[in-house]
């Protein structure tokens, strides 16, 4: 136990004005009431974080999967304070020094020629800055139709007015009708699961891809801007392609003049054991967005980053791409980035997370064998996805009423996890610092939390 | 010489690699940008070269407690070290305080705090929670949102389609967002309805919101957003009427009114909310840059519990997440940013040395032909330039009006934009009168030479 110095008195005051003025995520306040009010946490070291009663959790999601260095790297928080004594923000009209050698940093870093970067503060903003770049991209180069969006079922792209119509992970969106126009849906190449009823990897990548290509010609490919898609989809519970999918949908988007946009917002910054996860298929997209990872959640900071032969057509007076931020290209969050990617470079995470993601998709395979809610295991790196069924030979899914959520969320909690899940599933995607003991520790806990929900519903 | 070569170096990195707002990189290249910033304090920055500016726009009308607040890094620093981030799940000290202290200073009853990182993302979440309100309570019919011509509420995929501006047309992203509808601008000195005081303008103004609304029909429309004074037309401030009768429109018809207070809040008009000046009780409110002086990124959606309530009770949730949502470390650093706010009385500063800087720009207003109005709230000020005051007509695109102006701006040491032939002043709120008498000097030869160059008088 840490002493946190804080009274009992101070805790409840505390979470009593959690649950009256703050509005948290995916959670309601009186239920949240309920269940003795909001966890507080106050500290963190590496995948560790300690609340404010003391008590200490694993961060099996890693924030968001976003928190790569792990917790606790006071290299960042020093950097940023250096920047931030020395000048704390200054818009882009003029620049500052840590924005220009990030933006030389990631043009170093990331595949091809993909080289000049808008930085933004957060995956949304960056997939909605794709966005309209690639419209009004078309409309740069004469091809003034071109303004439907390619997306597929099961990815997400975001929560802003545009990108929260692409993809579609079964959260419901019906408050926020009507949707914008020009949304065009694909299949999710996920070989567990494929639309197709393929039954290998490689024949559902080919099916998936070429579903794609089919929905171009239906629509007209003069109507269709671009393709956005996650390399592996984090939603659809980190489903992997087949390794014909992505060559095949790079040589599409060339065939039909669409320009393809990988959101790298979740891969991306060695999540997967690349640096990203285009690399292990040996793709360049036309633009690629990054968020979480570049500055392993240590301050919002995103970012969209294009081909030189996107960006060139935007040169000059008259083709100025309109759009302004306040707080885009934030001088502090630019050099927190930069002691991020450090560490990450330095440390050798990218690898790491290669390695013990190896090792973390092994262990949870040995869980799939001893348990029945384990449909499949799959996963790139250190993003790892564990889907549940009722029935490992139909592949049955749980509905939501079944109440698994609930109940897996429980045992997670009382075995001290931090691990969010739905009745189809979850993800595992620890800071990329995680070691392989650390990894058993995880499985362990899991495989005790699953005994026991196991129990509470009669499955053996 | 050594220095001097490294921001070269830096700079022609710059145009390499990096894509900033609303410029090019070839442009720039042409005309030795962009300028590198190397540290701040009070309402001045200085660049790579060792030039010292002063900052007229304030950041992007974000910098209110100015430049150089250790007390903030500090915060800021203390709190990563601790804790660096932990997502909203769970939540974090810090990001309780805030929305505890943004409840308490708010007006009405806006006491639930949805944390974001940006002035876009407040605006899509207000409008997000706007459409849920009415689909919870039964009313699906009800999608469309009112905004004003003049007005702006963000680049992202909704609010985009929010307000205009006629010197940034939006075609590059057609087609455009369903359900958006355009209210006229409350501008007393070029009224659409040909009102002739500020109290006519407001009413005629406030009436043609009420059409819209009926022509619509009541039942289609989901919320009304705008910000009680609009900054890119230059900062009309509407006449008392307008506020009051919007409110009651809204009240008649079901229709949630969201304030966009992401430029006004946080003391910039000389109230702390611009809201205050009227009384009025938003049912949401989105606010940014001010929260915490553009320190680091962070905006909020302030939502009346009225609201709120619809999304109370397991299974009611908003299913609305960002990443960065109820950062600890922003959380730590605005609440700090409050404290100078409150302990340093700057609102009150904001309304004084507004007062005082507004009466300086009228006294260019007497010496200067060109110059056919000068308007605004606290340290919200704009002036509005004509070629002729009695047409209030504008310039030839040829002139080249904001180039002239801003080549000018620059050569006199300021950070400072022309936005087409208008003028906006947003400095720090710590600003002293004798920082506006320079800025204001600077401005009176700038206008001077301005006015000779294209022939319109001047004393």
């Amino acid at each position: 136990m840490v002493n946190t110095n804080h009274t009992s008195d101070d805790i409840s005051d505390l979470k009593s004005s959690a649950l009256s003025h703050l509005w948290m995520h995916n959670r309601d306040w009186v239920k949240t009431g309920e269940d003795g009010g909001p966890d507080i946490m106050v500290e963190g070291s590496g995948i560790y974080v300690t609340d404010i009663q003391g008590k200490t959790w694993i961060d099996v999601n890693g924030g968001y999967n976003s928190v790569n260095a792990g917790y606790g790297r006071k290299k960042i928080a020093d950097r940023s304070a250096d920047q931030m004594r020395r000048l704390q923000y200054f818009p882009q009209g003029t620049t500052t020094a840590p924005l220009i050698q990030l933006s030389e940093k990631i043009a170093s870093i990331s595949p091809g020629d993909l080289q000049r970067t808008w930085p933004v503060s957060g995956g949304s903003e960056a997939n909605e800055t794709a966005i309209k770049i690639a419209r009004s991209y078309h409309k740069r180069t004469g091809d003034t139709g071109r303004y439907k969006i390619i997306s597929r079922v099961g990815s997400y792209h975001g929560a802003t007015g545009g990108v929260m119509w692409l993809g579609g992970t079964g959260a419901i969106r019906s408050d926020y009708e009507p949707a914008i126009s020009g949304m065009v849906y694909a299949p999710q190449p996920n070989p567990y699961r494929c639309q197709f009823g393929s039954d290998s990897a490689e024949e559902c990548a080919i099916k998936c891809a070429q579903a794609i290509e089919d929905l171009i010609l239906l629509h007209g490919p003069e109507t269709i801007a671009a393709l956005i898609a996650e390399p592996v989809s984090a939603s659809s519970i980190a489903a992997v392609p087949g390794d014909p999918y992505w060559p095949m949908i790079r040589g599409i988007c060339d065939k039909y003049g669409v320009l393809l946009i990988a959101d790298e917002v979740i891969t991306g910054f060695g999540r997967t054991g690349k640096m990203f996860a285009t690399e292990h298929w040996d793709i360049v997209p036309d633009l690629m967005t990054v968020a979480k990872g570049i500055t392993s959640s240590y301050l919002p900071l995103a970012a969209t980053v294009c081909t030189t032969g996107v960006s060139e057509v935007f040169a000059g007076e008259q083709n100025t791409f309109k759009q302004a931020l306040t707080f885009g290209g934030h001088p502090v969050c630019a050099e927190a980035a930069l002691a991020n990617i450090e560490i990450i470079e330095q440390e050798k995470l990218v690898e790491n997370s290669a390695n013990v993601g190896k090792y973390l998709l092994k262990k949870l395979n040995g869980l799939k064998e001893i348990h029945p809610l384990i449909g499949d295991c799959r996963g790139l790196g250190l993003l790892s996805g564990v889907e549940l069924v009722k029935d490992q030979k139909t592949k049955e899914s749980f509905t939501p009423e079944s109440g698994l959520a609930d109940k897996l969320s429980k045992a997670f909690r009382q075995n001290g996890l931090i691990l969010f899940s739905t009745e189809k599933g979850f993800t595992v995607g620890p800071p990329l610092c995680i070691i392989e003991k650390e990894v058993d520790e995880i499985v362990a806990k899991i495989d005790a939390s699953l005994s026991e929900v196991e129990t509470q519903i009669k499955i053996v | 010489m050594v220095e001097i070569n490294e921001g070269e170096i830096l700079r022609q990195k710059s145009l390499d690699f990096l894509w900033m707002q609303n410029r090019d990189w070839v442009e720039m290249a042409e005309g030795g940008d962009p300028l590198i910033i190397e540290n701040g304090n009070g309402i001045r920055v200085t660049d790579s070269n060792g030039k010292s500016w002063i900052d007229v726009n304030g950041g992007y009308t974000s910098v209110n407690v100015g430049y150089g607040r250790q007390e903030i890094v500090d915060a800021a620093h203390d709190q990563m070290e601790k804790l660096p981030y932990f997502p909203q799940g769970s939540t974090t000290i810090p990001t309780i305080n805030l929305a505890k202290k943004l409840s308490e200073i708010t007006p009405g009853n806006l006491t639930r705090t949805f944390p974001v990182s940006g002035g876009s993302e407040a605006n899509e979440t207000a409008l997000k929670i706007a459409r849920a309100f009415h689909s919870r309570r039964g009313e699906n019919g009800r999608y469309k949102v009112i905004s004003r011509k003049g007005s702006y509420h963000g680049t992202t995929g909704g609010v985009l389609w929010t307000g205009s501006n006629p010197a940034t047309p939006r075609s590059d992203f057609e087609p455009p967002y369903p359900g958006m509808l355009y209210a006229p601008q409350p501008n007393p000195y070029r009224c659409e309805y040909g009102g002739t005081t500020s109290s006519e303008c407001a009413i005629l103004c406030a009436n043609a919101v009420e059409q819209l609304i009926i022509e619509n029909d009541p039942n289609t429309i989901a919320a009304f957003i705008a910000e009680p004074i609009a900054t890119p037309l230059g900062c009309p401030v509407p006449g008392e009427e307008y506020w009051p009768m919007i409110r009651n429109i809204c009240d008649k018809y079901g229709i949630v009114l969201i304030a966009d207070e992401v430029i006004c809040g946080f003391g910039r008009t000389g109230k702390m909310f611009a809201s205050e000046h009227w009384n009025l009780e938003p049912d949401i409110m989105s606010v940014a840059k001010g929260i915490i002086s553009s320190y680091l990124p962070l905006a909020a959606t302030i939502v009346s519990e009225n609201i709120a309530s619809q999304f109370a009770g397991d299974g009611n949730q908003l299913r609305h997440v960002f990443t960065s949502s109820g950062h600890p470390v922003t959380a730590a650093a605005s609440l700090k940013n409050i404290e100078i706010i409150e302990k340093e009385n700057l609102v009150q500063n904001a309304a004084t040395t507004g007062d005082y800087f507004k009466s300086r720009l009228i006294e260019l207003k007497d010496k200067h032909e060109i110059i056919g109005d000068v308007r605004g709230i606290g340290l919200l000020l704009s002036m509005e330039l004509v070629s002729n005051r009695d047409t209030k007509e504008g310039f030839a695109k040829e002139l080249k009006l904001a180039d002239r102006l801003n080549h000018k701006f620059r050569s006199e040491g300021l950070i400072f934009r022309a936005s087409g032939h208008i003028l906006n002043f947003g400095p720090p709120i710590c600003i002293t009168p004798s920082e506006v008498d320079e800025i204001v000097d600077s401005v009176d030869r700038i206008i001077k030479s301005l006015s000779r160059e294209i022939g319109i008088g001047s004393s």
